[in-house]
């Protein structure tokens, strides 16, 4: 069996037609489409997965897919982490065109100067969604001294307040001055890429595909690999980033599914802020309180967001604090108010092929099944890691998942660490949950140091305001 | 057997067995005997260090930078990561200034670092070394090339050769060429791997340079002289190479004053980043090299703030145990001591007899072990038996002693034969 990963989201177009084009249709695959699981027309020897586009790399270099669909962005991020891994360019497919751009607000650049003078200032601030490639640009340029803030999205909105540098992937970098930033240095210009395992095209026969998969109908464009900047000055000047004092209470509310929770948490306690709907939202919602100053960011990042000092305060999911403290145990963040809504469970879900019942009984099946490794896939990888360890699997990988997650077991996983309402996700996509790992709703964190006096005050006084809209 | 120790052990990591380890004490020994006769006091860094040590330019250079350990802590939370050490001249370097303020300040150490390596290729590397902070040049730079020879002909390699180079000659080349800091880093490497387009590149942007650059690249000093050679060829075109080369020349006469054997590279090691002066390294008599150091005069400014110069030089553990010549063991014969009865007063005097010829050099233990050598003595003791209280026999020629005190025991083990 040949195995090929597509990329769900905006992709899904314009891959679907080049596989046409290449005589290789695919249903149910297209904008829009849910469908994780595929089927080539008239091939029984292919097997297609759907995945978000950062795993698709991910699944290659394990070996679990032959071939792989994704940004180029997302092919260069693993290959800055794990520089020997077993991926290759096979073409570039000139569709999906992006840029990953190092990007600054424009009073950072009156601060430090242009980029060129930046090798010798200690204490940058950088985030991306892409660390593994930030940390490289970071060591080409020389830095002295700076620290990368790995997000899971909207890296634009952190400058400046909150980073110095953003590295941003984007279609064009007009899109980088519409954020109210400005372009520094372009390290790719890339379309998404057709990959391959080494591994397997050095050891198994993949003719009945590769041929094809070649012939996608795709324009000639030269494949636009990272080029990272040197370092132009040598001597350091060995200056601070920045002064980040500051004197007013900083909120972080999320966007994306928590967002409706949220507005209605925020409506109970009378807080209403211009610029955050139930589903529409400004990145920086002005909250009418004096000293008060908000922000929208993901829930997944709120955690360390609050811990740097950044914000103060934040409304995020449980889940996603455990993950941050499992990682970060001393972590300067704890949960100060259970808001108790968007309540699910966060359970260990496995195949419904595998006679269990209980995690005990699938673990002692698997080993009966010669399995050496037991494989966990989790958007959570700390939870993960933490229940891996907790629960004594022996040995066993951690695979992080960034969504689509259900389809991982059991081809790619044999466990699934994941959040369930009803558990009908699971049903659906044949799981069943055999640990209950902890329940999560979605919680007012704060920082458990450096807050005092009219700061603190203010923090208390919003967690007190949240506890009585439960309470009414 | 086998296979199942290799899924176990991390890929690039090596355990040192009891041979290896009698080498690897052998070298430390010899290495902190050698250091402690110079004045120098013994450090050890942690394992873990922040990773800004290393990424300011003019620290470890991008090629290294790109094979460290590194990783965010249990409270990273920061962003901010931290490294497996991957070198140990920078972490001498934040030790001296942190902790020292005197100059000059002459440290040693023996430790391990980490670098990824592919494939099989070791990860884990274990380093003697030693750096001498303050301004000591030239005495320094001549001290420590003295006190590594020395440890190398105390483990028994033979004659060691020492190969000198400066890092000033090319940077004075390339900077005239005009590539700026970094990318003269990278050409150097370059013409290290035998990139003979670099010379052309030199010469593109250098018309009026007509001095042969294989002088340079491609020949090997024997002898002061040469020296005088390539400052002759190069006085004119490349000027800043004049200081660099009166550096090199100084430290070759003094070599060739006390009889030490010595060439001239000016290509000769990797990843020079942090070096200002000049750089020598060991040769041993088949030509490997063992190790070697310099001067990295602005290294303790990068990493701590405070100019202060220095030089050091680290010797390569596993290349040096690997070429040592067979050791004797570290401890006398082996004695095996057994009590005749299963008794305390018998056990009682077991244990004070091994305690006994542990003091007189012998190995002496309650509890045999499959080991080499072989243990080649056996000692009964027996309380109840007044003459015939210690019976020692000699394994490899059958014969016994009976003797009433330890006295006639140790005098027959110092005989060799019962």
């Amino acid at each position: 069996m040949l195995t090929l990963a597509l990329p769900t989201g905006d992709l899904r177009g314009p891959v679907a037609a080049a596989l046409a084009a290449g005589g290789l249709a695919c249903s149910p695959y297209a904008d829009g489409s849910r469908s994780l699981r595929l089927s080539l027309e008239g091939r029984d020897d292919v097997a297609l997965r759907v995945f978000r586009e950062k795993d698709i790399p991910i699944q290659v270099a394990l070996g679990n897919y032959d071939f792989g669909i994704c940004s180029a962005a997302w092919v260069e991020e693993l290959q800055s982490r794990f520089p020997y891994d077993d991926v290759t360019v096979l073409r570039p497919l000139g569709f999906g065109r992006h840029q990953l751009v190092a990007a600054a607000a424009p009073e950072t650049l009156q601060r430090l100067g242009p980029l060129r003078s930046w090798s010798g200032v200690r204490g940058l601030r950088i985030v991306s969604e892409f660390p593994g490639i930030a940390e490289r640009f970071a060591r080409r340029m020389r830095f002295a001294r700076y620290s990368i803030h790995s997000v899971w999205g909207a890296a634009e909105a952190y400058p400046p307040e909150d980073a110095d540098l953003a590295i941003l992937a984007v279609k064009d970098p007009s899109d980088v001055l519409a954020h109210g930033l400005e372009p520094l240095v372009t390290l790719l210009d890339a379309s998404a890429w057709l990959i391959a395992g080494r591994r397997g095209l050095a050891g198994r026969d993949l003719g009945a595909v590769i041929g094809r998969l070649l012939a996608m109908a795709a324009p000639a464009v030269p494949p636009g690999t990272l080029a990272l900047p040197r370092a132009s000055q040598l001597e350091s000047r060995l200056a601070p980033a920045a002064g980040r004092e500051r004197e007013g209470v900083r909120l972080a509310v999320p966007d994306g599914h928590a967002q409706r929770h949220t507005f209605a948490a925020l409506a109970a306690a009378g807080l209403t802020f211009d610029g955050y709907g139930e589903k529409s939202y400004v990145r920086r919602p002005a909250s009418g309180i004096d000293g008060l100053e908000v922000k929208v960011i993901r829930p997944q990042d709120m955690p360390q967001q609050v811990a740097l000092g950044n914000f103060d305060l934040a409304i995020t999911g449980r889940d996603w604090l455990l993950d941050h403290l499992f990682a970060f145990p001393a972590s300067p963040v704890a949960e100060a108010l259970d808001l108790q809504r968007s309540r699910y469970g966060i359970a260990a879900a496995v195949s419904e092929d595998v006679p269990a019942t209980t995690l005990a009984e699938a673990l002692g099946w698997w080993r009966g099944q010669g399995h050496t490794a037991i494989r966990v896939a989790s958007e959570y990888p700390n939870i993960a890691d933490h229940f891996a360890r907790l629960r004594h699997l022996g040995r066993y990988q951690v695979i992080p998942v960034n969504g689509a997650s259900e389809a991982f077991v059991p081809e790619d996983s044999e466990i699934l660490i994941e959040g369930t309402e009803t558990g009908s996700s699971f049903r659906a996509n044949r799981l069943k949950k055999v640990d209950h790992v902890f329940d999560s709703t979605n919680c007012v964190i704060t920082r458990t140091s450096g807050i005092d006096g009219p700061r603190r005050r203010l923090v208390e006084q919003l967690v007190t305001r949240f506890r009585d809209g439960l309470d009414g | 057997m086998t296979a199942a120790v290799e899924l176990l052990r991390g890929r690039g990591m090596r355990d040192l067995l009891p041979e290896d380890m009698t080498r690897f004490r052998r070298i430390e020994r010899a290495f902190r005997d050698e250091l402690l006769g110079w004045g120098y006091q013994e450090v050890r860094t942690p394992t873990i260090e922040w990773l800004h040590l290393f990424t300011s330019a003019g620290t470890l250079s991008p090629h290294l930078l790109d094979r460290v350990y590194s990783f965010l802590d249990w409270d990273g939370w920061s962003g901010e990561r931290v490294v497996l050490r991957p070198d140990t001249t920078i972490p001498a370097a934040r030790v001296y200034a942190e902790h020292f303020t005197d100059e000059p300040a002459k440290l040693f150490y023996v430790q391990n670092i980490f670098r990824f390596a592919q494939g099989d290729e070791p990860r884990e590397l274990w380093q003697c070394g030693a750096e001498v902070y303050g301004h000591t040049w030239p005495a320094g730079d001549i001290e420590l090339m003295a006190a590594g020879r020395r440890v190398l002909q105390r483990l028994g390699l033979g004659d060691v050769r020492v190969r000198l180079s400066h890092t000033g000659v090319l940077r004075a080349l390339l900077a005239r060429a005009g590539f700026a800091p970094d990318e003269q880093a990278e050409r150097y490497d370059r013409i290290l791997d035998g990139d003979l387009s670099v010379t052309q590149e030199i010469l593109g942007r250098l018309p009026d340079v007509r001095a042969p650059l294989d002088l340079l690249f491609t020949v090997t000093g024997t002898d002061a002289g040469y020296l005088s050679n390539l400052r002759a060829v190069f006085a004119e075109a490349v000027p800043g190479m004049a200081p660099a080369l009166d550096e090199l020349d100084l430290v070759a006469r003094a070599l060739a004053a006390t009889g030490c054997p010595f060439d001239i590279s000016m290509t000769l090691a990797r990843d020079f980043e942090y070096y200002t002066g000049p750089i020598f390294r060991f040769a041993l008599s088949d030509g490997s090299d063992a190790g070697g150091g310099g001067r990295y005069d602005s290294l303790v400014h990068r990493t701590a703030g405070s100019a202060v110069p220095a030089c050091g030089f680290g010797l390569a553990m596993e290349h040096v145990m690997a070429r040592m010549p067979e050791i004797e063991p570290e401890r006398g014969p082996v004695v095996l001591v057994q009590p005749a009865a299963v008794s305390a007063e018998a056990a009682g005097l077991a244990l004070s007899v091994a305690s006994e010829l542990q003091a007189a050099g012998f190995c002496a233990e309650l509890v045999g072990s499959r080991r080499h050598p072989a243990c080649r003595w056996t000692l009964t003791v027996d309380p109840a038996r007044g003459a015939a209280r210690y019976v020692l026999h000699d394994v490899q020629s059958g014969g016994d002693l009976g003797a009433a005190s330890m006295d006639l025991v140790l005098a027959a083990l110092g005989r060799g034969q019962c």
